[in-house]
């Protein structure tokens, strides 16, 4: 019996070879995000995102609120990185406002965003050893979070949210006892991160698992436009903070790690790497932080100019921009947030299609792609 | 019930009645069958019923419950009796060395497993279920399991899927029947008994596939078929490194045979690749990590275990522990000499203590090993395991064609 | 209050950009601000997939990093903004350049720059499902972000009002 096209239903054939499975929302593997992958035998041979299962309207609830009022609904999108979330939106509020931030605010901006480029890294190589296989490297990572925690906590407030970076500057000043706090919590990873390397990524079987799967060749991570680690592994030197240096990014002396390999273990390595120079560009802050206020003057009801803003930065995942286009009123008229985890959810069908089953837990953790940023 | 209109309904409703008899005789049948008929023969014929010259008292069926029979200058007499004593098979099958005894030390092993991979990761383990640092973890588990409800889904096939954890069981529980575990201590006796242990290891890969097959669940059924790669993958390297150990010890099959042998050297030095060869498909047989491709639980929720509940999963995962303890004593008995050792410390205790060193280094490799993968893994199974048992297959033959051994 | 960003003066990299862009596309385009590190030109639908092919080959912006839609009902238009990025361009990865384009709210219908830029696929999708925008050429224009049984207008508009809200908020 077949079902005719006018009563509306979406039917599909069924292949006695194909198997469509669902790595759904309620999914130990799959975060808050579904896809769907089609598999013959070992292999995949369609994968389908389908995103939105935790859209909640953040773009549109920004028109109703002021540039202030809507910092605590944006930044907790991006859970693991909160700081960077807002990073660019306080800077197209302060463009449209027209003020410019004291220089010690972006010194404690740049320490905010560094400390949360280390904690969203350490969570993604936590999660990359469960769905490996691996618990160990899952309990490591989550208890040297807590250091990083609570550097945030000193100076934020706040464990995991601070709303710290918002129009005008920063929230509050540096405590005195974050620097030797802080030392003593880069000395001792630093010597952490050794072992990481040395227990974790150099394991024959680590290797097996990460080496050679999932290749994204550097013509199509450009033209696919992805970002961040992924298209830091596909042989591109590309990192905002370089290409256009925002807040005292220019005077700091780090490097962008990238290999040509393209494959899963380069984007781990570039994780690791990154992680030990965000500790050193810390360290360069907080010995050439100036002093002075670290807050503009700004009434909560500021109104802007008329015109539109684009911001970008490099949050911990990859390239982070807002658009912000204003009418002159206390609200923003629209906010349209660009995340790295939408962008670089393109690669996520381009790598499964012709891949093991396996392999599928690695490339997809292995793109960083964080469900509740993409849907905002 | 659904109404018979053909044939095939018909044999479909004579199969399921057959299947029903076939769980039902075993359980229920057997076990009277055994106290009101064997009991008493073997009871009047002092438990040597093949040497039997007396006639034999079927009687004793009736009165064997009878406390007039009981001597009083001797009342552990009327336990040995009535078959419950400490030499009867009952007890041996039963308590020590068989069931009992072994799931006892499974459950201990099962929280020794739980601290000794929280010590590695910077964690403290169970702490709280017992006075001294949560040592009654896993009982505490245990009582928890038997409180939850038993869940059948409803397209499964509730036959099969209840058939399992009483399959796995007697399997496992079969697997220790043959293993002595010192001099005077064992449940069977028999020429054959390594060939026994490895052919009951070739159950296991049906029963778990009939698991993933009757849960009706598509992540259960590509979790019972990986299993089904891995473990037969695995059993012809087992096999073929076994079979050094049989050349080096001059042939025999017998379990106590092979201890025996080892008195001057322990096979674990002529036949080094064949131990390293048991060991590592002895962890993929048990579905250790990093061989536990088949629960995955970051792709297939649980695998072939995801539909079961409670004391269900609870009786399945104790049989699989079971497996690994019998595993290790036979890795023990084969390459470690069994319980020879100096001394002042009995037999028995050096068998234990040698099977719980072997249980350590299966678990340890749990806290620094991904995953691998399946076709790294049947790969590895099929092209080196083979190749490195077989060339110790050769040695073991030189060796012994020499006059060395 | 801090003094206004200093910085009018362009660098030589934009005045490049906008000399290109007048001589090989000229009357087609509108420059509608050129401010460091960021310009704006507006075309017609029509010139789209041109102008943005010229920039993509001509002018080495070979990334599309963001899909704006923004209702106007003052003007009864739908303004789309691609917003275009380099990566192997010599000194442009710090410039952005904005090709914006207006459709009529009752048609809001404009060509897609999928094959231009393969990455504006989940971009164009998303845009479409919110303000009620076709995408001409876009292979897959279903259901991305909303859920599966919303059956109101699309949310962006500003005709949409957040339920629970007064009136006038």
């Amino acid at each position: 019996m077949s079902i005719p096209a006018e009563a509306g239903l979406y039917t599909q054939a069924v292949d006695d070879d194909k198997l469509t499975v669902s790595i759904g929302p309620q999914h130990p593997g799959a975060g808050h995000f579904r896809f769907t992958i089609t598999v013959e035998g070992d292999t995949i041979v369609d994968a389908v995102p389908d995103p939105g299962y935790v859209h909640r309207g953040a773009e549109k609830q920004t028109e109703y609120r002021n540039y202030l009022q809507s910092i605590p609904m944006l930044e907790r999108s991006s859970l693991t990185d909160v700081t960077n979330i807002i990073m660019p939106y306080s800077m197209a509020a302060e463009e449209l406002m027209g003020i410019e931030i004291p220089p010690r605010a972006k010194y404690l901006r740049m320490i905010m965003s560094e400390n949360q480029r280390i904690l969203s890294h350490l969570y993604w190589m936590a999660i990359q050893g469960i769905f490996l296989g691996h618990s160990t490297s899952f309990m490591w990572p989550m208890g040297d979070r807590e250091m990083f925690i609570d550097l945030g906590q000193i100076l934020g407030g706040a464990r995991v949210t601070y709303s710290f970076a918002i129009p005008g500057g920063v929230r509050n000043d540096l405590p005195e006892e974050f620097k030797g706090r802080a030392i003593k919590t880069f000395n001792h990873f630093e010597r952490r991160l050794v072992d990481y390397e040395r227990i974790f990524y150099n394991n024959p079987l680590f290797l097996k698992r990460t080496q050679g799967v999932g290749v994204l060749p550097r013509k199509e991570a450009i033209s696919l436009g992805v970002v961040g680690q992924t298209l830091r592994a596909s042989n591109v030197k590309s990192d905002v903070r370089i290409d256009e240096p925002y807040n005292f990014y220019k005077e700091m002396d780090f490097e962008v790690p990238s290999f040509d390999t393209c494959d899963t273990w380069a984007r781990c390595m570039v994780h690791l790497i990154e992680m030990r120079q965000s500790m050193k560009i810390m360290r360069q802050c907080l010995d050439k932080m100036p002093s002075g206020p670290v807050r503009a003057k700004l009434s909560p009801q500021q109104r802007t100019i008329v015109g539109e803003a684009y911001t970008r930065i490099e949050a911990a995942r990859g390239a982070m921009s807002f658009h912000i286009i204003s009418d002159g009123s206390t609200k923003p008229y629209r906010v349209k947030i660009s995340v790295p985890s939408m962008r670089n959810l393109i690669a996520l069908p381009r790598l499964l299609i012709g891949s093991h089953v396996a392999d599928m837990p690695a490339i997809y953790w292995s793109l960083d792609y964080w469900p509740v940023e993409a849907d905002k | 019930m659904a109404a018979i209109t053909n044939f095939e309904d018909f044999a479909k409703r004579i199969l399921k009645i057959v299947f029903w008899l076939l769980i039902i005789l075993p359980m229920v049948i057997l076990p009277l069958f055994y106290i009101f008929y064997v009991l008493p023969i073997e009871i009047s014929c002092n438990f040597n019923v093949l040497n039997c010259s007396q006639k034999i008292d079927w009687s004793l069926a009736l009165y064997m419950f009878d406390p007039t029979k009981m001597n009083p200058l001797d009342p552990t007499s009327y336990i040995s009796q009535l078959g419950l004593g400490a030499t009867s098979p009952l007890f041996k099958v039963s308590t020590f060395p068989g069931l009992t005894f072994a799931a006892l030390l499974s459950s201990m092993v099962i929280w020794y497993e739980r601290k000794l991979l929280a010590k590695m990761q910077y964690r403290v383990g169970p702490l709280y279920a017992g006075r001294i640092e949560g040592i009654l973890q896993s009982f505490a588990d245990l009582f928890k399991l038997l409180f939850k409800e038993i869940v059948i889904p409803a397209k499964a096939d509730a036959l099969f899927f209840i058939s399992v954890p009483f399959a796995l069981m007697a399997a496992s529980g079969a697997l220790l029947a043959v293993i002595p575990i010192s001099p005077t201590n064992y449940i069977a006796l028999s020429p054959y008994s390594l060939l026994i242990a490895i052919a009951i290891l070739g159950f296991f890969p049906i029963i778990t596939v009939l698991a993933g097959w009757a849960s009706s669940n598509k992540f259960s059924f590509i979790g019972g078929i990986r299993a089904l790669y891995q473990m037969i993958s695995y059993e012809i390297p087992l096999i073929i490194s076994v079979l050094s150990v049989v050349i080096l010890a001059g042939g025999s099959l017998d379990l106590m045979g092979i201890v025996n042998a080892q008195s001057k050297i322990w096979f674990i030095i002529p036949a080094l690749l064949a131990a390293i060869v048991f060991y590592l498909t002895a962890m993929a047989e048990v579905e250790r990590i990093p061989f536990d491709i088949p629960e995955a639980d970051s792709e297939l929720v649980a695998g072939w275990l995801t539909e079961y509940t409670s004391m269900v999963f609870g009786v399945i995962n104790l049989a699989i522990y079971i497996k690994l303890y019998a595993l290790s004593s036979l890795f023990t008995l084969l390459f470690l000499g069994g319980w020879q050792g100096p001394a002042p410390i009995p037999a028995l205790a050096w068998f234990l203590i040698k099977t719980l060193i072997v249980m350590t280094i299966f678990i340890i490799p749990r806290g620094f090993n991904p995953r691998v993968r399946l076709d790294q893994l049947i790969g590895l199974g099929w092209l080196w395991l083979i190749g490195l048992s077989f060339a110790n297959v050769f040695i073991a033959v030189i060796l012994r064609a020499s006059g060395l051994l | 209050m801090s003094a206004p960003p200093a910085k009018t003066e362009l660098r030589q990299e934009e005045k490049a950009i906008l000399e290109a862009l007048s001589s090989k596309l000229g009357s087609r385009i509108t420059v509608a601000y050129s401010k460091p590190n960021r310009i704006k030109i507006i075309v017609s639908p029509i010139d789209l997939i041109e102008v943005a092919t010229c920039a993509r080959d001509d002018l080495h912006f070979d990334q599309c990093a963001n899909v704006t839609g923004t209702d106007f009902p003052k003007d009864k238009q739908i303004e789309v903004t691609y917003h275009l990025g380099s990566i192997e361009g010599a000194g442009l990865r710090r410039i952005i350049l904005a090709i914006a384009c207006r459709v009529p709210s009752a048609t809001p219908e404009l060509p897609s720059l999928i094959e231009v830029y393969p990455s504006v696929n989940y971009h164009e999708r998303e845009q479409a499902e919110m303000l009620g925008l076709v995408f001409k050429g876009h292979p897959n224009l279903s259901r991305f972000l909303l859920p599966e049984d919303w059956n109101d207008i699309p949310p962006m508009l500003k005709a949409y009002r957040l339920p629970g809200r007064l009136e006038g908020e």
